[in-house]
């Protein structure tokens, strides 16, 4: 990458950070809906389910401040490899909370791709 | 489930820096955070002994410093706020009623340690006015129970016919070694819970005062 290209790499780059930052919270408050899980289940979940590259370290902390919020409760659980697990689990508020950021999420990105659509063309054929 | 001892020891520092760096937060959620990142490790590494899958999970969490500074947000550390100044007040609360439970104990035992120090010296000197009249009666009533009594003067008789006086002359050494040995004890333990419930704050004014030459 040549220095004129740089500053505007590094711009996108944020912005997609924040993006990510962003919608994490969603994510995780999604992939709870169909029951408790525990934290790697979650990652998984997550990475599996997306091309979302999800760092454990903002995971957990996450979790945790969700916690906090309300919004998961969590509770350790016996499991047969041999260590306990900690299971998170919506709250009432949670369940609240996420259909309402589903919610928001789905008109956002209904006007987003509306405004994008103009590129759309330009997008594909990048694809090789 | 147990690690090979190099990596065990790469995941206990790793934990242990975790815990130093998360003080701040209330003991419980320290507790909590530190006991699920060593389980994910362990879930992580599972499968095999590759020391470098061990390396590989602690560098996709991050320094222990930066992962720790993500669970430090504002809504934990309000949470920990509020624990401790809520100790506090339990704290202050437990002090403060410790102090005047011990100070009516203290006020109680003092009370009577004087006024019965007190009694046997004015029993003590009333053997010696009216020998007769003063003494530590044994009275039997008519039913058969008795009455023990302290008294003096009435006149130097004794209180009853059938009174018994338990002491006799014992009543003048008595009341008068025990009486002030009882009121000086008792001055000396209300001096010493004195100085146990509610230390002064003593100022060493050597230290503090200027120094004068002449």
């Amino acid at each position: 990458m040549n220095e004129r290209q740089a500053p505007n790499t590094e711009s996108a780059d944020k912005w997609e950070v924040q993006l990510r930052k962003g919608s994490l919270e969603l994510a995780i408050l999604a992939a709870l809906w169909g029951g408790r899980l525990y934290g790697l289940e979650i990652l998984r979940h997550l990475e599996s389910g997306s091309d979302l590259v999800v760092a454990e370290g903002t995971v957990y902390p996450l979790l945790t401040r969700l916690r906090t919020l309300g919004l998961v409760e969590s509770e350790w659980v016996e499991s047969d490899s041999g260590h306990p697990r900690k299971y998170y689990s919506l709250t009432a508020a949670g369940r609240e909370r996420a259909l309402e950021m589903g919610r928001t999420w789905a008109r956002f990105a209904a006007s987003l791709n509306n405004l994008v659509a103009p590129l759309n063309g330009a997008v594909r054929e990048e694809k090789p | 489930m147990t690690l090979p001892g190099a990596s065990q020891k790469a995941v206990d520092d790793y934990l242990a820096a975790l815990r130093r760096q998360l003080r701040d937060l209330m003991e419980e959620d320290m507790n909590d955070i530190v006991e699920e990142i060593r389980t994910h490790i362990l879930d992580k590494t599972a499968p095999g002994d590759d020391p470098g899958q061990v390396e590989q999970t602690l560098a996709a969490l991050g320094a222990p410093r930066d992962l720790a500074a993500r669970y430090c947000t504002e809504e934990m550390m309000r949470r920990a706020e509020a624990h401790r100044s809520s100790t506090q007040k339990a704290r202050i609360a437990g002090r403060w009623t410790f102090s005047i439970l011990a100070g009516v104990v203290v006020l109680v035992v003092s009370a009577a340690g004087y006024s019965f120090g007190g009694l046997l010296v004015i029993a003590g000197i009333a053997k010696v006015m009216w020998p007769k009249g003063t003494g530590l009666w044994e009275t039997v009533n008519t039913d058969g129970t008795q009455t023990l009594g302290l008294s003096g003067g009435s006149g130097n008789v004794p209180p009853a016919n059938n009174a018994h006086d338990i002491l006799g002359w014992w009543l003048l050494p008595i009341g008068l070694i025990l009486g002030p040995v009882l009121i000086y004890a008792t001055y000396r333990f209300g001096r010493w819970s004195v100085r146990k419930l509610w230390p002064a704050r003593r100022t060493n004014y050597a230290a503090t005062e200027p120094q004068i030459e002449i």
